[in-house]
């Protein structure tokens, strides 16, 4: 008796030991799953987009560039009443039933945009009730995002959004009891048993809960103490949420698919991956697909196996049948109609992998990398998709034709391209690769070559900064030039056509990009001076103090190349080139703007006179070749660069609302035997006419007069002269003396003002101090 | 008589004479004088930007007026209100800089320069 009791009694101890171990267990299981829960929930990667299509009337734009963005956002070619996201074409006018969106600065109703095209013009914009509107933002591109280390990449979903026939598909072949069980299923496990003893196939008896905390282990390892832990866990799960807190999760975070390096998780970004559509617009066969992939993803790939994918999804459907649903009308429109899944993912890892990555730098400046991936940040950049578009197409094609006029062997040239606003330095497009959607070594940004005559453009503002010594008719010697200095090699350059040509005119010895004359202009007013001013047009590089260096030896990025040429561009005011324009929280409060910044870094006269000079390298000198892409009167201005044994092409230059940057080489620096006028100009003169640039019309400043120059004399000239230029002086710095061929020789009040101005001067020499 | 002069007057405007020889192919000057009024879109980004200064929402009112100058990039006077935004945000150097971009525009615009004078005049006294 006392034996039995005292078992009892151990055998209660027992009980009650084992009871507060499992209690300890769960306790400490309890906690993973909340955090893993919580953690799951929140995680989401920094969603990156390109910049909003405003339109306004007087925009140039071809109808059909607002077309094809609008088919980029997804937007359907057919009117679609009661809805959003479509667009329909009729004459000359196009009208939009634009989608809502949050920008940074609010949330923008959806509404319906009527524009009229009057050639390549927005001619008028007007609203549903045919009021006029003054400006339209349209929806910005999503263009990729930031993912955390498994390249994880979603789009999160709220239950709401989630249509109700998805759901239900779900519910019907994953776990039917969802809505009734405490997390695990004993039907559904005696189930799978069953098929498993009779069958032996594997039948999934896990339950949404289930399958949901399998998910929060990494490894999909398949053991009795996992099956155990799971299970637990799982009750645990239905104990601290509600089933559309768990449902809800669950939507975001089934994998779906893999796009190379990145998994699809989520209904969200499948839906988007598969059908380029948002969840709430997915059909009931869309759903049933997403819901045959839940069991196996590769398997199932409807790009792959569609067939086998097809007869999954029929199955689904039958099995949502059966659970009454859906009707059988419902049922048999489904089952017919076809897949439906994009060729192409409109949002893959990123189109533009070269500009993320310009964006995920500018971002790490001011933001921890873990937040970057976590705390689904929405980023809005500055990424114009059609000028992006239109780079990548100058540079792939351009190469594929020298490599094959070439034959240079593997691997082929390689090129890269920056384009920017020159007014604002908003970076519209970043090529690294003539593969733009290859994740790899971003030629742009991290390609430093040496940037050959693309610096004389420096050489000569510094030189014109002093306009009582040099203006762009002052005589500079051409002839043979020796650099010596302690402690570097003695250095004579040869020009390009291995001649010297002499006493030339400043700005044809920039416009035929002659090496000896800058070298000896350059050291003539300071190498040091000279490169001063290539780090106040933002460069920040050690560069050696050598005239070697003033001929472009120093190694340059094209991004960099591009921030030189945006502070000439814009007048001299230097703005740092930026990528990002704001950054708001996943839900749209905003948490930073990067605002448009300027600083004067040159007076703007002496840079009026070297982008003139610019103007004349595109009119008669090295960059002649672009009047082949575009017509005279956009008066770009630009400059070719070429290196030794031409390893390097470049071409940087500018038109009204345009400033591009292009490198042509080969990464193992090979000599491409290609100058910058060959290889370089060729894409970017397709990249400006793809465009239809706006003229580059000078800002003059008010310390700049235009004189008519007799080219025989460097005199002033006028209409008696034949070949008179009319050229740009620092006021008071053109010659006084006019040409013998002017008709009004020695009889202007002009020659009379400047001999006074002379005489004051020579008087004040005397007695002015 | 008098439609055939009009005529010809018209057909003189759509196609200008051809250049004389001695004309070089040098680019007209821009107008240095800006357009005096804005097109409606950048009016109305003005009038919102306006009300977003005037309600303190500051960053709005930068942003908005950023809109505007990528519409109208050399308008002294979205220039001059960006200057004006950038000193009541305290951004001394911008507000300065900025003014000085609009000159860079404003041509003989007397009342716009001599308004930038006084955003130019009051960011350096803050600066000191």
């Amino acid at each position: 008796m006392a034996r039995r009791s005292r078992f009892f009694r151990y055998f209660t101890y027992a009980l009650l030991a084992s009871f507060v171990a499992l209690v300890a267990y769960s306790a400490h299981l309890d906690v993973r799953v909340r955090d893993e829960f919580e953690g799951r929930r929140f995680a989401l990667p920094a969603r990156i987009y390109a910049r909003p299509l405003e339109l306004h009337a007087g925009l140039r734009i071809a109808p059909g560039d607002v077309e094809d963005e609008l088919r980029e956002l997804g937007y359907r070619a057919n009117r679609t009443e009661d809805q959003t996201g479509w667009f329909a074409k009729s004459g000359n006018e196009l009208e939009i039933a634009a989608r809502a969106f949050v920008f940074w600065d609010g949330a923008q109703p959806a509404r319906r945009i009527r524009v009229g095209f009057d050639g390549g013009k927005v001619a008028s914009l007007r609203g549903e009730q045919g009021q006029e509107l003054s400006i339209a933002r349209l929806e910005p591109l999503a263009i990729g995002g930031i993912y955390p280390a498994g390249n994880e990449d979603r789009v999160l979903v709220r239950l709401p959004d989630v249509p109700k026939h998805l759901i239900q598909a779900l519910i019907a072949v994953e776990d039917r009891s969802f809505f009734s069980h405490h997390g695990f299923d004993l039907r559904g496990m005696a189930r799978a048993a069953w098929s498993l003893v009779r069958a032996g196939r594997t039948q999934g008896g896990s339950t949404i809960t289930q399958q949901l905390v399998k998910n929060f282990y990494l490894t999909p390892e398949r053991t009795l103490t996992r099956k155990f832990n799971e299970l637990i866990m799982a009750v645990l799960l239905e104990v601290h949420y509600g089933k559309e807190e768990i449902l809800e999760t669950y939507l975001n975070e089934i994998y779906l698919g893999q796009d190379r390096d990145r998994a699809i998780h989520g209904v969200g970004l499948a839906s988007q991956f598969y059908f380029s559509k948002d969840v709430k617009d997915l059909t009931v066969a869309d759903s049933a697909l997403l819901v045959a992939l839940v069991r196996g993803p590769g398997l199932y790939d409807p790009r792959r196996n569609a067939k086998r994918a097809f007869e999954r999804r029929n199955l689904v459907l039958q099995q949502t049948l059966d659970q009454g649903f859906i009707t059988p009308a419902q049922y048999a429109g489904a089952r017919k109609s076809p897949l439906g899944v994009v060729q192409t993912p409109t949002m893959g890892t990123s189109p533009f992998p070269a500009f993320v990555q310009l964006v995920h730098r500018q971002l790490r400046r001011d933001y921890d990398e873990k937040d970057l991936r976590s705390e689904g940040l929405r980023i809005f950049t500055t990424l114009d998709p059609r000028v992006q578009g239109a780079g990548e197409r100058a540079l792939a094609r351009r190469l594929a034709q020298f490599d094959k006029e070439k034959r240079f062997g593997q691997p082929g040239l390689e090129g890269a391209i920056v384009v920017t606003d020159p007014q604002s330095g908003e970076v519209q497009a970043v090529v690294g690769s003539r593969n733009a959607r290859y994740r790899g070594y971003n030629r742009a940004l991290d390609a430093a070559r040496p940037v050959g005559s693309l610096l004389k453009p420096v050489v000569y503002l510094t030189a014109l900064a002093e306009p009582g010594k040099y203006t762009l008719i002052t005589p500079i010697d051409d002839g043979p030039f020796t650099w010596k200095s302690r402690g570097a090699p003695d250095w004579t350059p040869q020009n390009y056509d291995k001649k010297f040509h002499g006493l030339v005119p400043l700005r044809t010895a920039l416009a035929q990009s002659y090496n000896a004359a800058t070298a000896r202009l350059g050291t003539d007013i300071g190498v040091e001076k000279v490169l001063a001013n290539v780090r106040r047009m933002g460069v920040d590089r050690d560069m050696k103090p050598y005239a070697s260096t003033l001929l472009g030896a120093v190694e340059m990025s094209p991004f960099e190349v591009a921030q030189m040429y945006q502070t000439m561009a814009s007048g001299g005011f230097r703005s740092p080139l930026r990528a990002i324009r704001e950054v708001t929280t996943q839900d749209g409060h905003p948490l930073q703007r990067y605002g448009l910044n300027v600083e004067q870094a040159f007076a703007a006269e002496p840079v009026y006179l070297i982008n003139a000079a610019m103007q004349g390298v595109v009119r008669e000198g090295t960059g002649q070749a672009l009047r082949q892409f575009l017509p005279p009167e956009v008066a770009a201005a630009g400059k070719t660069g070429t290196t030794d044994d031409q390893r390097d092409a470049w071409f940087a230059g500018f038109t009204g609302d345009r400033l591009a940057v292009v490198w042509v080489g080969y990464d193992d620096n090979r000599a491409a035997r290609m100058s910058g006028s060959t290889a370089a100009l060729p894409i970017w003169g397709d990249l400006m006419a793809a465009l239809a640039p706006e003229p580059l019309a000078l800002n003059k400043p008010d310390g700049i007069e235009q004189v008519w120059i007799d080219p025989q004399t460097n005199l002033r000239g006028d209409s008696g002269c034949a070949g008179a230029i009319e050229l740009p002086f620092v006021q008071g710095s053109a010659p006084a003396e006019r040409s013998p061929c002017s008709t009004l020789m020695g009889t202007t009040v002009d020659a009379v003002d400047n001999t006074v101005k002379k005489a004051k001067s020579w008087f004040e020499r005397i007695f002015g101090r | 008589m008098r439609f055939l002069a009009l005529l010809l007057l018209l057909a003189g405007c759509a196609a200008p004479t051809p250049a004389p020889v001695e004309r070089p192919p040098v680019p007209a000057d821009p107008p240095v004088r800006p357009a005096t009024r804005e097109t409606s879109a950048v009016a109305s980004l003005m009038d919102s930007a306006r009300a977003d200064a005037a309600a303190g929402r500051l960053a709005n009112a930068a942003a908005t007026l950023e809109r505007a100058l990528r519409i109208e990039p050399r308008n002294p006077r979205l220039w001059s209100e960006l200057a004006r935004v950038r000193l009541q945000q305290g951004e001394w150097a911008q507000a300065e800089q900025t003014a000085l971009r609009s000159n860079s525009f404003a041509g003989t615009d007397s009342d716009l320069r001599s308004d930038n004078a006084r955003i130019i005049a009051a960011a350096r006294e803050r600066r000191k």
